[in-house]
């Protein structure tokens, strides 16, 4: 009977509890389901989110879960699946309404035009990055108001209420964002892997290749040796490396042509110094001085 | 006069009538103007939310909406089109489609025929090697010295509906066609709960559920292949498992086998129907349960259980060059445990151990090698056997890991009639390997290994000594990892 009372007061006061693959995605879910919404990301922002280790413990994540946000767009292919597979939550399969794919409410740019494996790791449906143009965080976040107040309609108003205030305060932050960028149009740059297309696109800056030489494959002394043939002709800004790759091919592509490497956050705790969603913005678009 | 009057009348009145109209035509005028002007706000404004729509493609409602105006765009496409050729084509349907092709080459310090005869004493009888039992050819992977071709693996999976998924896997090899796993699972039950039915790989200990191309070294540990055979716990039946609705990773499991295994759990009758050596166990004939849990500290995983098995034991070796026939109850312990740390996405340093322990009680048949339906003598035995492996993976990056691991039988005490047999108890082996891949899809492992757990039948140790190559290729279907 004790034990019925220690349990009596959680489900009371009980949160929606959202499972979000990507610490992006958990960030605009807490924004707009503020005290309604507990948020429990699975991945961790400073791993590749291509290979997301499936730990056991994310089973009991999404087991608990009373609905899941995720990219999409291939991006959780390689780890997602098996969790949701082994977590026999209704509330977490795919045909589900509390289940949310983000990427189905976005134009995917990239998108290849044959898809074969001698081409790389390609996502067959376009470019899963989209979250790194902060104009599409305002699409997003109002997938995801509409998400919430779909699968809880009790707590609609807040969560409109919530979205706008967000909304006001992104836009004021694009603005700023803009203003810092503005002079950097048309600056050529270098990536790893193009993961900031999408950024690259909003700013109007210029990718004129990876260091990769197809999407997933490691770096080639042969392609490497092109790249910095490239450069030289090209004459680009600086290459945008990953956090999450070994940068030492990067390295030594800039002893050679002195151009610098610049570490490029793609999620919330990528960097130490980004906490937040504005954060990651604020540094990206610092980075160019 | 009043003619005048009613002229002018006229004529005025005819002039007011004409401002009249003036001012009615300039008023239409206006109110036409106005409603245009209306309508072109009304437009504008029906494209703004119409265009605001399509870029932000939002309100779910609205969205159904949008689908269905696709779907009627779609309908008078369609019948403007001619052809119908798709009408009942089911493309969207295939299953996710995977192919596994493993292939190996092989030197070893012993001939094919004389690696078959060798055996692990008081467990089991030519471990390595190919060897004919009847018709079929029972063949370990990487058998023969030169090039080997393993299996072909052909993996279909799909949702059935909304309460099932479906899985299978067959092995195509030189030895023939074999489902090595076709079940369904459950999606819908809800509360943790999970069922498949089917013929599946038991979720005992943590190697039996992993696939040939998961493993880290291209063979079996001993103790696995030695009580279980290659294929581990792969048998016809059903499982339940239950994951806690706690923080911490706790899951709870049970499954019951028809009772299938060659090794270590069979139950059909040996020898004559009508005059059985042994008569048979009804089915199902073996029982599975266990608990695995997992913390993470940081970038660590922990990750262990603790499993176990019984069932009955018939098992037929009448093909063996010593026939015999065993009949009893068996049971099987297990616990693993692994320890996975990652220092980056690609690069993580993993030691995985299991122990495996084994009781075996029943009457061993032995037979006559001239007439196997003759019994010469039926003693009984007791098996009290113990081992386990323990390797340690070094991954340095998304290309290349290296990896040790050491396993035994530690533990080997046979008993016939309450008398030890003395077997030899410390049977060792040695495993390194060096792994490199192109990609997730292509894997070249090299692998040394040393085994002294095998003895000739002058019950002599004879040391093994095996290097092998083996490439590991996949296509088709992305097959998502699991822990």
């Amino acid at each position: 009977m004790k034990l019925l009372l220690l349990l009596l007061p959680f489900s009371l006061f009980a949160q929606l509890n959202i499972a979000v693959s990507y610490p992006y995605i958990g960030a605009i879910a807490k924004s707009i389901g503020g005290d309604a919404v507990n948020t429990t990301v699975l991945a961790n922002g400073k791993w590749d989110p291509h290979f997301i280790v499936p730990r056991p413990s994310l089973i009991s994540k999404v087991r608990n879960a009373d609905g899941l946000i995720i990219n999409g767009a291939q991006l959780e292919i390689g780890w997602l699946p098996s969790l949701i597979r082994r977590a026999g939550n209704p509330k977490t399969n795919i045909n589900a309404k509390s289940f949310l794919n983000l990427s189905n409410y976005m134009n995917l740019i990239n998108k290849p035009q044959s898809v074969d494996r001698s081409g790389g790791d390609l996502h067959p449906n376009g470019n899963p990055h989209f979250h790194l143009d902060p104009n599409n965080i305002l699409i997003l976040a109002n997938v995801i108001k509409e998400y919430l107040s779909y699968i809880d309609s009790e707590n609609s108003e807040l969560y409109e209420s919530n979205y706008k205030t967000f909304t006001k305060i992104w836009k004021l932050k694009i603005d700023i964002w803009n203003k810092r960028m503005l002079n950097k149009k048309g600056l050529k740059v270098i990536q790893f892997h193009n993961n900031l297309a999408y950024f690259i696109k909003a700013y109007r800056l210029k990718n004129i290749g990876t260091i990769e030489p197809l999407p997933g494959i490691p770096p080639s002394s042969r392609h490497t040796l092109n790249l910095i043939k490239l450069i030289k002709e090209e004459k680009p800004f600086g290459i945008f490396h990953d956090v999450y790759h070994s940068t030492k091919t990067a390295e030594y592509i800039s002893l050679k042509t002195e151009i610098p490497v610049i570490l490029m956050p793609h999620d919330i705790g990528a960097l130490d110094s980004v906490e937040d969603l504005s954060s990651l913005f604020d540094y990206l678009t610092s980075v160019i001085k | 006069m009043k003619k005048l009057i009613s002229l002018s009348l006229i004529a005025s009145s005819f002039l007011f009538a004409d401002t009249d109209l003036e001012q009615l035509k300039a008023q239409v005028d206006n109110q036409q103007l106005m409603i245009e002007k209306l309508l072109q706000k009304i437009e504008k404004l029906e494209n703004k939310t119409i265009t605001k729509k399509s870029n932000t493609a939002l309100n779910i409602e609205n969205i159904i909406s949008r689908q269905e105006k696709i779907q009627q765009d779609n309908i008078s496409r369609k019948v403007s089109q001619v052809g119908n050729s798709s009408s009942f084509s089911q493309n969207a349907f295939i299953p996710n489609i995977s192919l596994v092709v493993d292939t190996s080459y092989v030197n070893r310090n012993k001939r094919d025929d004389e690696i078959a005869h060798l055996e692990v004493p008081g467990v089991v009888h030519g471990l390595l090697g190919a060897h004919t039992d009847g018709d079929i050819t029972h063949s370990t992977y990487n058998a023969n010295n030169g090039f080997n071709f393993n299996y072909a693996e052909l993996a279909l999976s799909s949702s059935v509906d909304p309460y099932f998924t479906m899985d299978s896997i067959f092995h195509l090899s030189p030895q023939g066609f074999e489902i090595e796993e076709a079940f369904v699972t459950s999606t819908a039950l809800g509360y943790g709960v999970r069922a498949k039915a089917g013929k599946f790989l038991s979720n005992f200990g943590y190697l039996n559920e992993k696939h040939h191309h998961a493993w880290d070294f291209n063979d079996m540990p001993l103790v696995y292949e030695g009580f279980l055979g290659l294929h581990g716990i792969n048998e016809v039946g059903m499982q339940a498992q239950w994951t806690a609705p706690t923080n911490t990773y706790l899951m709870f499991g049970t499954e019951v086998f028809q009772g299938t295994n060659e090794q270590m759990f069979g139950k059909d009758t040996i020898g004559d129907a009508e005059d059985p050596i042994a008569k048979a166990s009804d089915g199902p004939s073996l029982f599975v349960a266990y608990v695995k849990s997992s913390v993470d500290i940081g970038d660590t995983t922990i990750f262990g259980g603790i499993s176990y098995a019984n069932g009955s034991s018939r098992l037929d070796h009448s093909g063996d060059e010593e026939p015999y026939a065993f009949s009893g109850d068996s049971e099987l312990y297990g616990a693993d445990l692994l320890v996975k740390h990652y220092f980056d996405s690609y690069s993580y340093l993993s030691w995985q151990s299991e122990l495996l322990m084994r009781n075996m009680d029943g009457e061993q048949y032995n037979l006559d090698p001239n007439d196997t339906t003759l019994v010469l003598s039926s003693p009984n035995f007791r098996k009290k056997q113990a081992g386990l492996y323990t390797q340690l993976i070094y991954s340095i990056n998304q290309s290349w890991k290296v990896g040790a691991r050491y396993d035994t039988i530690y533990k080997n005490d046979v008993l016939e009639d309450g008398i030890n047999l003395n077997e030899p108890s410390s049977l060792d082996k040695y495993s390194a390997m060096l792994e490199y891949q192109t990609s997730e899809f292509a894997r070249f492992r090299l692998q040394y290994n040393h085994n002294g757990a095998l003895f000739n039948e002058d019950g002599l140790r004879q040391n093994v000594n095996t290097i092998m190559l083996q490439a590991n290729i996949a296509i088709g279907a992305h097959g998502a990892h699991s822990f």
